[in-house]
């Protein structure tokens, strides 16, 4: 596709820079999103893999206005200036491997439980966006070796900490909600605290590392 | 101070929502009919960013520690005193006076507006709950909440502001993801009546009805905003509310205006929902026009 801003309600764009996940458009996004939020200060921004959402109040900034910066923004290019966040920090997950779906997982993917996490902590991850539940950061990718697919039925109650793999992605759930990711361990590791100055452990841009324990 | 004395069923603090932590995916909150909260807030002349209360199953019964005018907005909606007075109008309320929200059958969401504010700390920038995270929590008989400093007298009661129309017409723009359904599936959308699912809530209000082909192709999450109505496999869709997620991966057929997020909020169970197909420049005129309704109303302080 090539990419386009697309109106999304009223007070909304939508930046649409790839149909498929590539590593250097999650940055290209997030590139946008923050140019939009922190250099502009039109609004709120939510980047994702391969889109940004941007957000403004239209009874202050005209639609068209709004559209021409996004337009101007998307024809910088993919080596914008990076705006807000600061360096990637590296994070480490102490994590306990006795999840409810770790001996399945394994099998599904003709590893035995020691092999799957030695690959799962085995390589640090990319934080590249945040959604879902509060604190909640899409990270990958995963060793291809592991193959896991979404649950087909999502279970009502994964527990706050759990670590989850799911279509090449790794995270940790930071609230007990539902959800349909595979659970293959746990962390003590608080990722959202909404007393805290910065509410969230981790940041889109950061590294991740499992560390068995 | 509020003394609350009769909680509802299920009664939160609310305000215009928590914009300012999206990208770590904590969901805007607010309240579910914002029109509502807004008209509320301008009879009882607070600003626009003002806290009242959501209020989910009536009665709902208070006094104040001080004088304060009160409103009462949403669907079918009234308030008591010593006589019952119809919502979507402010009345003069004295210290110690027990004051009671009623509402109808049809009402699934009252907004309790005092003059002030209601003035709880806000957490991450905003007094709205969100309590699948533990972002306040639901009021209880025998709760106290602070109230914001008001000097409004006796004199600025009586002002009204009229009542949306909660009848199952809601207007919205096409898109973002229109393109991706097959065609017709837009014109379709727009033409169908559908009729409100029973496990909607403020996540989203879900839809039955003759069901929108999916698109064949996957669609990577992206951000999402109220009004977002989503098609998920199923094909039924799901019109996204104050405590929708913030990213999403179903696609989004038509996005419902901001003016008009109540009017589906607001539906029952069983209770029918048609939409009906505007441009940007019609969602920005209605905007304007709610903003001068509001600003037509308000107290100069």
């Amino acid at each position: 596709m090539k990419p386009r801003v697309v109106p999304f309600g009223e007070g909304a764009l939508l930046v649409e820079l790839a149909d498929e996940f590539q590593e250097n458009v999650v940055g290209w996004a997030r590139a946008i999103a923050d140019n939009w939020e922190t250099v502009l200060a039109f609004g709120p921004a939510v980047p994702a893999y391969t889109t940004a959402l941007l957000r403004f109040d239209p009874l202050r900034l005209a639609p068209a206005e709004a559209e021409r910066a996004a337009a101007e923004l998307l024809a910088r290019g993919e080596f914008i200036t990076r705006a807000g966040n600061g360096p990637p920090r590296v994070i480490q997950v102490p994590t306990t491997y006795d999840g409810p779906d770790l001996a399945d997982t394994a099998e599904g993917s003709q590893l035995s439980v020691d092999q799957l996490v030695a690959l799962h902590a085995g390589r640090e991850y990319t934080a590249y966006f945040l959604g879902f539940l509060p604190g909640f950061a899409y990270c990958g990718r995963l060793d291809p070796r592991i193959v896991a697919p979404r649950l087909a039925r999502p279970r009502e109650r994964v527990p706050a900490g759990s670590v989850a793999v799911a279509d090449g992605q790794t995270a940790v759930y930071p609230l007990t909600s539902p959800g349909g990711w595979r659970l293959i361990g746990r962390t003590d590791l608080a990722m959202f605290d909404a007393g805290a100055a910065e509410p969230v452990r981790i940041r889109a841009g950061d590294r991740l590392r499992f560390v068995p324990r | 101070m509020i003394r609350i004395s009769e909680s509802g069923v299920r009664s939160t603090v609310q305000d215009r929502g928590r914009f300012g932590h999206l990208r770590s995916g904590v969901p805007p909150s607010g309240a579910a009919d914002p029109h509502a909260l807004a008209a509320a807030n301008a009879l009882v002349g607070n600003s626009a960013d003002a806290a009242g209360i959501e209020i989910i199953g009536t009665p709902f019964r208070f006094t104040c520690d001080d004088s304060r005018l009160v409103a009462v907005t949403g669907r079918d909606v009234s308030l008591a005193t010593r006589t019952r007075l119809d919502g979507w109008g402010s009345v003069f309320v004295r210290a110690g006076q027990m004051v009671t929200v009623h509402s109808g059958e049809r009402t699934r969401f009252a907004y309790l507006a005092l003059s002030g504010g209601i003035a709880t700390p806000a957490v991450l920038g905003s007094r709205a709950t969100y309590l699948p995270a533990g972002l306040g929590a639901p009021l209880r008989a025998g709760d106290t909440l602070p109230l914001g400093e008001a000097d409004a007298g006796p004199e600025d009661a009586g002002r009204l502001i009229a009542p949306t129309t909660y009848d199952g017409r809601a207007r919205a723009m096409a898109g973002p993801h229109d393109d991706r359904f097959e065609a017709g599936a837009l014109e379709r959308f727009f033409a169908a009546t559908y009729v409100i699912d029973a496990a909607s809530d403020r996540q989203g209000t879900r839809l039955g009805g003759a069901p929108i082909a999916s698109p064949a192709s996957e669609l990577q999450s992206c951000g999402v905003v109220a009004g977002a109505v989503q098609v998920p496999r199923g094909g039924a869709p799901i019109v996204l509310l104050a405590d929708h997620q913030t990213t999403g991966g179903y696609p989004v057929i038509a996005t419902v205006i901001a003016v008009d997020l109540g009017k589906v909020a607001q539906r029952m169970p069983g209770e029918s929902l048609r939409f009906y197909r505007v441009e940007r420049d019609e969602a920005l005129d209605a905007l304007r026009a709610e903003r001068r309704a509001l600003d037509g109303v308000r107290i100069s302080a």
